[in-house]
């Protein structure tokens, strides 16, 4: 059975002056329990399939180190396909509007422009899952059901999803605390929208219904 | 059933946010499996919280440094080439991009080359 016994080398490699190198390596290979499980789903748009045939899981995890472990080996979005997404939620939740947990939820809303993708893309998606998996908008956490990041020609997108429109307080802590841990300008307007004024709006542009 | 039954009040459970930055500061009656992954609150208890920092300073875990057992192989997405790719643009964003990258990130990467 594979243990966590530290192997000879990483001992030697503990500083000098370290007084107890044996433990502090052992400590190396201790796993942090998230507060919830979740789900790392892809998208990729193949015309050919059905949306949800089109959608796979890549992993679940439960631990700050089993999360770096996927977070380290797959691709950063930047270079992901247009059209491609991926979406981390809560394990049970469907990364879709119809989910129980969604239906009645909305996002906030960050659309990035085309040299953004370059620039921040990678960073804020990473910023977003840490704020996610560290549990970071205090009780408002429970409204978060999981975020999602589409990579897409006129501008990549980055949408933190949550599972009751009309929780107007859990939402302004989400979306305040967002945006102070993306350091986003202040000018820089970020906008929620229900799941049902996204899914029936007629025209391009959806209303916010709350804005930070 | 019982028609003189009286109902008590109802309340949320109370909850208490502790901010946790060490693993010497988890709740000593935490529980954890050997090697495994179940864990337990009690009501009342406490909400697991990380901080920015911790958690990329547990990105250099050598448990990080191994693709979770039965990764999917998605073309683009998980492939071996991904993974050798990532590691360099780690090392490039930690000087070049990051404001804030974590101490010793690139150090340590370059200890498991």
């Amino acid at each position: 059975m594979a243990t966590s016994e530290p192997r000879a080398a990483e001992t030697e490699e503990a500083p000098a002056d370290s007084p107890v190198p044996a433990v502090v390596s052992a400590e190396q290979y201790v796993k942090h329990p998230l507060q919830n499980r979740w789900a790392l789903w892809y998208f990729k748009n193949d015309k050919s399939k059905s949306w949800t045939e089109n959608l796979r899981l890549i992993a679940k995890f439960d631990t700050v180190e089993d999360f770096w472990a996927l977070y380290n080996h797959i691709q950063q979005p930047s270079k992901l396909g247009f059209g491609c997404d991926y979406c981390l939620f809560k394990d049970g939740i469907k990364p879709m509007w119809e989910d129980d947990r969604n239906k009645l939820g909305g996002r906030w809303l960050m659309t990035l422009s085309k040299q953004q993708r370059h620039n921040d893309l990678d960073r804020y998606w990473m910023e977003t899952l840490l704020c996610l998996i560290g549990e970071s908008f205090d009780d408002a956490s429970d409204d978060v059901c999981g975020v999602v990041v589409n990579v897409r020609p006129k501008g990549d997108k980055i949408s933190i999803w949550t599972s009751n429109c009309q929780n107007r307080d859990a939402i302004m802590t989400i979306g305040q605390q967002y945006k102070e841990r993306l350091n986003l300008p202040v000018k820089v307007l970020i906008g929620y929208q229900s799941h049902d004024d996204t899914s029936s709006k007629s025209g391009s542009t959806t209303k916010n219904m709350y804005t930070v | 059933m019982s028609t003189g039954r009286q109902h008590s009040e109802s309340r949320a459970i109370p909850t208490r946010t502790v901010l946790i930055n060490d693993t010497t500061q988890l709740p000593h009656d935490y529980c954890t499996t050997p090697g495994g992954t179940l864990f337990s609150t009690t009501p009342g208890g406490t909400r697991i919280i990380y901080d920015r920092k911790f958690l990329l300073d547990r990105r250099n875990s050598p448990i990080a440094q191994t693709p979770p057992a039965h990764l999917p192989v998605i073309p683009g997405v998980t492939n071996r080439n991904i993974l050798s790719e990532n590691k360099k643009n780690e090392a490039n964003n930690a000087n070049n991009h990051d404001g804030k990258p974590a101490a010793g990130e690139d150090a340590q990467f370059e200890m498991d080359i």
